[in-house]
């Protein structure tokens, strides 16, 4: 689904991932664990279209040159970013942000748009499914939420527009424990034998609920090393800094 | 210009039902405009928008006789939407409407009353020169509007470089309330409107202002406004500045006695070479009073958008809370913005507070919106709209809010 081949990126002449290799098939979990500047969010940025890198190398994405789309023509195609830190959107309704997305996105497949009641059905199941109070809907998009809000409506919105790359940047970062395990079944729910997800974490208890298929070590932008769940836990004990 | 201009006021002296008084006050405001002219930068309240440089660019001749309807005009009147109306065609009363109202406790007049003493402002100047007649609305003492005013300000399409000098004022006298909206149409052409309006707003009093310039025109409009508030009342004021060429909207407020309070929020909308202004005067000459004014700005395509705001405290206005706020986003490069802010204070005991900021839109933002489909122009309007959003919010009469949304497309 997605082959990242010998992945440069560059921003103002700093060199950020310096050669990386990466394959994921559908249905697969890959989880990519790192120290602080690593390279990780630069990573998901550059997958979902972010200006301002230079970037070489090869992305594909289900046979198609990644970078040469655009931010939302990704989105179109499949691609998911959790943002780490959600923006807030003052002055914009998160209800009429989630509906013009959605339709955005029917739009561009050739698929009906949904209409207002459509809308709300989808809207009520999915925001019960992740105990997601819907009166926060109704207001300013992510302003004044919680952190945790904040995610929960990360995952809300991938969830709707039900993506077949999510990647998550560090969505575990800033959840409790009742958040995070709520989060965890949003993502579970969501996982099948087509849809694939990316997982960017610093800690290894986020996958103790999202059970990956592969873990990745990258370290001064490259991944030195792959492993199954249980290199997360090696990590967990020696750390960063010692592991080579 | 000025011979034709010159003619047009001997025509309009001549075949206007004047007194020798009212015709010596007129000529002489009319020299004063003749030996003066349109205003341009080097006044200071004009500085960022030259109106003697707009008027001949835009302008071979102005034509300022006296026209009567002659076409007739179709009248987009607001659906769904309870209103009273009053319709002025090429300036003159062609309808007025009153159904929902106690129409004993309103009195609507024309008479003539000239300013005695010579105005600084050479724009009222030329108004008083050419004005034949002053209409004024009075609401009763005591009388609360059931429904909004809305006054449609229609052109014909046959005007064409004609200018046009108007003037409306409104009296509310105490305990009375009324929501006035003010619309124009949309097939005007390129016309000089020079409109005057002088508000009192009696004690206990509240007056809802909503102007509302939203049809694309290439008309170039200047509004000016003197509101005067007594003890205990109230002004909401609310400009949506959009279709016009030029504006500028020079809005004048007095708090004249305690507990007065002005909240004016405007939004300048700009794109295509348009070039709007708005410039306040808040006075504030006794104490307890209060002003509020938020304005926000988005320019596009080489336009350029203006706004002057004063808060003015006389020594006798303690307690005075005075806050003033300018945002403009600049969509591109080719735009420009000016603020100027001032406050002149002789009071010890005040709170006022002036912020002025100008950036671009924000571009993590914009990405965001398009990592989930939105293309870069619908994050850009998602953006623009939720900016300006804040503005809509304050309109207090849920029904003109939500009308205000309809007309403009502005919501969350």
């Amino acid at each position: 689904m997605l082959a990242i081949e010998n992945l440069k990126a560059k921003i103002e002449d700093k060199e950020i991932l310096k050669g990386l290799n990466l394959n994921i098939k559908p249905g697969e979990v890959h989880a990519i664990m790192g120290p602080n500047g690593s390279g990780k969010s630069t990573l998901s940025n550059i997958l979902s279209g972010k200006k301002g890198y230079e970037v070489n190398g090869n992305v594909t994405f289900e046979g198609e040159n990644l970078l040469d789309l655009e931010t939302e023509e990704r989105a179109h195609k499949g691609i998911f970013l959790a943002f780490q830190y959600p923006l807030e959107i003052p002055g914009v309704n998160t209800n009429t942000f989630l509906k013009t997305s959605i339709n955005a996105i029917k739009k561009a497949r050739g698929e009906k748009e949904l209409d207002a009641i459509e809308f709300l059905k989808l809207i009520k199941q999915k925001s019960a499914e992740l105990k997601f109070d819907e009166k926060i809907l109704s207001r300013q998009l992510n302003v004044g939420f919680s952190g945790g809000e904040k995610k929960k409506n990360e995952i809300l919105q991938m969830s709707i527009l039900n993506p077949k790359l999510s990647i998550l940047d560090e969505t575990d970062s800033g959840l409790d424990i009742d958040a995070l395990r709520i989060v965890s079944e949003g993502v579970n729910s969501l996982r099948s034998k087509d849809n694939s997800f990316l997982i960017i974490t610093h800690y290894q208890r986020l996958l103790d609920y999202i059970k990956p298929d592969f873990v990745h070590v990258l370290k001064n932008g490259q991944i030195i090393k792959s492993g199954d769940h249980e290199l997360a836990k090696e990590l967990e004990k020696i750390g960063y800094e010692d592991f080579n | 210009m000025q011979t034709e201009i010159k003619s047009n006021f001997e025509k309009s002296l001549n075949d206007g039902d004047f007194s020798s008084s009212q015709k010596e006050i007129k000529e002489k405001n009319f020299n004063k405009f003749i030996e003066q002219g349109f205003p341009n930068k080097r006044i200071e309240n004009w500085k960022f928008s030259d109106l003697n440089q707009i008027i001949s660019t835009n302008f071979k001749n102005l034509d300022f006789s006296k026209k009567d309807n002659q076409s007739s005009i179709d009248v987009d009147f607001i659906n769904e939407f309870e209103h009273n109306k009053i319709v002025f065609v090429n300036g003159n009363i062609s309808k007025i409407d009153f159904s929902y109202e106690n129409e004993d406790k309103i009195s609507l007049e024309q008479d003539l009353e000239l300013d005695k003493e010579l105005n600084a402002n050479v724009l009222l100047n030329l108004n008083t020169a050419f004005l034949s007649s002053c209409i004024k609305i009075t609401v009763n003492k005591g009388y609360q509007f059931q429904k909004p005013l809305i006054l449609y300000n229609y052109l014909t399409s046959d005007l064409e470089s004609h200018g046009l000098n108007m003037r409306l004022d409104i009296n509310l006298e105490d305990d009375s309330s009324i929501d006035v909206i003010n619309i124009s149409n949309k097939n005007a052409k390129n016309n000089f409107l020079n409109f005057r309006q002088k508000i009192n707003i009696g004690k206990n009093s509240v007056l809802k202002n909503y102007s509302l310039d939203i049809n694309p025109t290439s008309n170039i409009k200047y509004s000016f406004k003197d509101i005067n508030l007594n003890k205990n009342s109230h002004l909401e004021y609310f400009v949506f500045s959009k279709g016009s060429k030029f504006a500028k909207h020079d809005i004048n407020c007095s708090l004249n006695n305690n507990y007065g309070s002005v909240t004016l929020n405007g939004i300048i909308d700009l794109d295509n070479k348009k070039h709007h202004e708005i410039k306040t005067v808040i006075n504030h000459n006794e104490e307890n009073c209060k002003s509020y004014q938020l304005i926000k700005s988005v320019l596009n395509e080489n336009s350029k958008g203006v706004y002057q705001g004063k808060i003015y405290v006389n020594s006798k206005a303690q307690k005075t809370d005075g806050y003033q706020l300018s945002r403009a986003l600049l969509l591109n490069e080719n735009v420009e913005f000016n603020a100027k802010p001032e406050l002149e204070i002789y009071a010890d005991d005040v709170k006022c507070s002036h912020g002025s900021t100008s950036g671009n839109i924000d571009e993590n933002s914009i990405f965001y919106l398009m990592s989930r489909g939105l293309s870069h122009a619908q994050s850009k309007k998602l953006l623009t709209n939720g900016f300006l959003n804040e503005v809509v919010e304050k309109i207090t009469n849920k029904d003109v809010k939500s009308l205000v949304k309809k007309l403009t497309g502005i919501q969350e």
